[in-house]
């Protein structure tokens, strides 16, 4: 197992070490940069990168103190926001995108599996529609439409919930994690339930019952590991679909987050911001994948060799 | 009609089993009316081809058919009739009086169990045994069945074993219980054919120093001959011959009977001699009126089409149905 | 029934014609393609067209602005029209550009296996982890912005899923004793790719690449949407749903008609696909 985890963390390195060197390049090389020639900016702004950025010394000097601004969590200044670094921006938003993030996780893994577990044991009844909707509106139709009929819906004519923004407190919150959890509620569920119908069908299953150990044993003890391992397995893109979700989100609900930062950013070219948050995520994403592989690994021996 | 054979009370008594699937545009029947008795401690071969039914025989009676099979009879067993069971009432004798170990060793133990612990199940489950006192019985067992190093092996994982082992294992943790009756579905077919002996030869003899009766599925009569007291001839869902082995070796009655011995080599054929052949495919059963060997019989007669033959005593302890074995009237 | 001898490809076919879900969509999608390119004919001004005597009109379906029109005086249901045909063309165009490239990429590392297909499938592996949309923008930033930029990120990130499949189709194939022969025939690698490989992908291909489509269309939508994709004037279902989500408190045909359009080809997509995946590939259910 160990040797199964450092293989896993030498991979991720290797991943990072890769995305930040691109991370690098494609700052310095991408059009209307703060770094590009035709670029129309205010002397100060420009005097200030160039002291910065120290874009008089060799290329390699520069990603060398990129790296190590990096080991201390120092992404650079903001090209837009003049009095505040990428890190201050990072830190201020970080704590909405996780919330809402890790709600929307938790809340589509529950709700997904049960509706997916439902729908695999009694097949074609009412849970078996009611799943097959969620699956279908989740997968086809957009968040940034749901969303705002949602709004629409909950908030404007029910008048149940805020419509966005961030007075409301944890209220503010409900319809956000609501529909960034919606796809993934329809996702997993299919997941679980073509995973459970295959288990459920698999030779060792029938070993099980032929031990006249009992229906809920058998499930428990040797249906539900296995029925469940592609919906964990699954979790690990979950985070990065999650992520793609938080970026809609945060825009249709007005929420101060790190991915609507990064849309404010892109559209205003404020590179170092953008792949100072695109880092943040690619590090989110490798941990969370390491993560999920260990956890099938504690659960499935032959992972842990293979 | 009852078998012959039976002095004492059989311990197992199958009356008309039948099992049928549901398919989307029709149905079809798997088992066709078989009445089988199995003595205490016997061994039974039930011999066939690949879609004769055999295995969906045992399927039936532990309570495993698919979701759109039917068996239809009676299969009675110390006074209770298991199709009539539910699947509560039926988990108080699978496991442990009456136990069935599969074809398919790669796929039949579940991966993500240590093997002791697969073992000490069914003597947690129906025994209440403590996990320590089920662990070391688990591991008597894997060193009766001659796993070596058994301590160590029972604390790893299946993928970590041979198929010839994860077979032995299965016969292990089905003859743990001690149960009456063990049922085999082909349990060396997907084997290599070096190990195929030793692990047979290891069922039998547990099974018989326990008194278990074996009821053995197999379409190789080399595996019958070595084993069985008596063997069940199967065709197209229909009980084609059931006799004791050793006379159905030497003069078998039923036309497909002899047409099986005949398909089989032996070591004492002259190295130029051809293998008979049975000329057709089989087809799932139910569907003709007739006999459903009359399609690939050479010696049928125009009856055979019309009229399926009734099972009729035909020698000591024999039975066969075939209309040219009837006396003339 | 008699059994006439079919081709594999037209017995699945046959399956596919049976599915009722499957056909009714396959006619929305081909009614909407026509109304969206077509229809914009039969009026009388284009979407960018102002008629500054019906500002903001509901929608009375009355003539000729059946949907009414927006605060510029646009009329509605032609700018969702003309959005259609954006929307609609990037997302066959950049399916099928995708696709090619994924074939392929997939093909290529498939049959050659070894070291190749290793690092081939490494980079495969490492930018499919990656959260979607930051790629897409990324790449959207770097090409310069603009439609064609927008366009080639979006083909540049979706060729991942077919080269995945294809590549594992491939190394199944590349066994075969056919390819076998063809190699000891003397056909050159490139050949074997294009004349063996590749045709007998073609229906793997055509199960999960009709994915592909929607998932094209949905990138550009929310690329639209969030600012960074097709922009004003220039109509596009993404961009014209922003507009709607402004106006929502007071008006929501202008939510209602785009969404609605968007909702509707992304539906009859993915049951076309899952009737192609359940027709091609019984197995799956």
């Amino acid at each position: 197992m160990g040797r199964f985890l450092a293989r896993r963390l030498w991979e991720g390195g290797l991943t990072l070490a890769a995305l930040v060197t691109l991370t690098f390049f494609v700052m310095r090389l991408a059009p209307g940069g703060p770094f590009s020639k035709n670029r129309k900016i205010s002397p100060e702004v420009l005097a200030n990168i160039q002291e910065r950025f120290h874009l008089d010394e060799p290329v390699w000097q520069q990603f060398a103190r990129y790296v190590w601004g990096l080991m201390h969590l120092d992404f650079g200044p903001s090209t837009r926001f003049r009095d505040y670094s990428v890190g201050d921006i990072i830190a201020s938003g970080l704590p909405w995108s996780l919330t809402i993030g890790f709600w929307a996780i938790l809340i589509a893994a529950l709700v997904g599996v049960g509706l997916g577990m439902a729908g695999a044991m009694r097949r074609n009844g009412a849970t078996d529609l009611v799943a097959g909707l969620v699956g279908v509106i989740g997968i086809a139709v957009p968040i940034f439409v749901i969303g705002p009929l949602f709004q629409v819906i909950f908030a404007l004519r029910l008048n149940w919930l805020p419509v966005g923004g961030t007075d409301a407190g944890w209220r503010a919150l409900i319809l956000p994690v609501i529909v960034l959890a919606l796809p993934n509620i329809a996702y997993i569920s299919r997941l679980t339930r073509t995973s459970m119908i295959e288990t459920l069908r698999e030779n060792h299953v029938r070993t099980a019952r032929a031990k006249g150990i009992g229906a809920r044993r058998v499930l428990t003890g040797h249906v539900l590991t296995g029925a469940l391992l592609p919906v964990i397995a699954y979790l690990g893109p979950a985070t990065a679909a999650i992520i793609t979700g938080s970026i809609l989100i945060e825009t249709v609900f007005a929420l101060p987050g790190i991915g609507r930062h990064f849309v404010d950013a892109a559209l205003n070219r404020d590179y170092p911001l953008v792949m100072g948050i695109t880092l943040l995520y690619g590090a989110l994403v490798i941990l969370f994948n390491i993560l999920t592989d260990l956890v099938r690994g504690w659960l499935d021996p032959r992972v842990r060799n293979g | 009609m009852p078998s012959t054979q039976m002095t004492a009370e059989p311990l197992l008594s199958l009356r008309d089993l039948t099992v049928r699937f549901r398919l989307p545009d029709r149905e079809v029947v798997a088992v066709d009316r078989v009445s089988l008795d199995l003595a205490p401690g016997e061994v039974l071969g039930i011999v066939g081809e690949s879609g004769s039914g055999k295995s969906q025989i045992l399927f039936a009676l532990m309570g495993l058919l698919a979701s759109n099979g039917k068996a239809g009879g009676q299969a009675l067993f110390r006074g209770q009739d298991l199709l009539a069971m539910k699947p509560a009432e039926l988990d108080r004798v699978r496991g442990v009086q009456m136990s069935m170990i599969f074809q398919d060793p790669m796929t039949s133990l579940n991966p993500y169990q240590r093997v002791g612990d697969q073992l000490a199940e069914g003597l947690r489950v129906h025994r209440g045994l403590g996990r320590s006192e089920a662990r070391q019985a688990a591991v008597a067992m894997l060193e009766r069945v001659r796993i070596p190093d058994a301590a160590a092996r029972a604390m790893r994982y299946p993928h970590e074993f041979s198929g010839g082992m994860r077979q032995r294992v299965m016969i292990a943790m089905a003859l743990l219980m001690k149960p009456a009756i063990l049922l085999a579905d082909e349990p060396t077919t997907a084997l290599d054919v070096t190990i195929q002996a030793q692990v047979l030869d290891l069922m039998a003899e547990l099974a018989r120093e326990n008194g278990t009766a074996v009821v053995l599925v197999t379409h190789d009569l080399g595996v019958v001959a070595r084993l069985c007291d008596r063997v069940a001839v199967l065709y197209g869902g229909r009980l084609m011959e059931e006799s004791p082995a050793e006379a159905l070796f030497d003069a078998p009655k039923h036309p497909y009977s002899a047409g099986l011995l005949r398909a089989t080599p032996r070591l004492d054929d002259a190295m130029t001699a051809r293998l008979g052949t049975i000329p057709g495919q089989p087809r799932a059963g139910g569907m003709s009126p007739g006999c459903p060997f009359a399609p690939r019989c050479e010696v049928k007669l125009p009856l055979c089409d019309t009229t399926q033959p009734p099972l009729r005593e035909v020698g000591p302890a024999r039975r066969a149905a075939c209309h040219l074995l009837e006396q003339p009237a | 029934m008699a059994d006439k001898h079919l081709s594999t490809t037209q017995l699945q076919f046959r399956r596919f014609a049976k599915n009722r879900l499957a056909m009714a969509s396959v006619f929305v999608l081909l009614a909407i393609v026509l109304i969206c390119f077509l229809g914009p004919y039969a009026f009388p001004f284009t979407g960018e067209d102002a008629d500054f005597d019906h500002i903001s009109a509901p929608a009375e379906f009355i003539w000729p602005h059946l949907f009414g029109t927006d605060d510029y005086g646009r009329d509605l249901l032609v700018r969702v029209l003309e959005g259609g045909q954006v929307s609609l063309a990037i997302g066959f165009l950049g399916a099928l550009s995708a696709g090619v490239i994924g074939v392929l990429y997939g093909a290529i590392a498939g049959y050659a296996g070894g070291r190749t297909d290793g690092l081939m499938m490494r980079t495969v592996e490492i930018l499919y982890g990656f959260p979607y949309v930051i790629l897409v923008i990324l790449l959207s930033l770097l090409f310069g912005g603009g439609t064609l930029a927008l366009f080639a990120a979006i083909v540049f990130t979706l060729w991942l899923t077919p080269a995945v499949i294809v590549r594992a189709q491939a190394q199944s194939l590349a066994r075969r004793e056919f390819v076998e022969a063809a190699r000891a025939g003397g056909m050159t690698p490139a050949r074997i790719v294009v004349g063996h490989i590749v045709p007998n992908c073609v229906s793997v291909v055509i199960v999960y690449g009709s994915l592909l489509v929607p998932e094209v269309i949905l990138s550009e939508s929310f690329l639209s949407f969030l600012g960074i994709g097709i922009k004003e004037p220039q109509a596009s279902w993404g961009n014209l749903i922003q507009a709607g989500t402004a106006a929502m408190d007071t008006d929501l045909r202008l939510l209602l008609l785009p969404g609605g359009f968007l909702v509707a080809v992304l539906l009859s997509l993915n049951f076309i696909a899952d009737g192609l995946r359940d027709a091609f590939d019984p197995n799956d259910r």
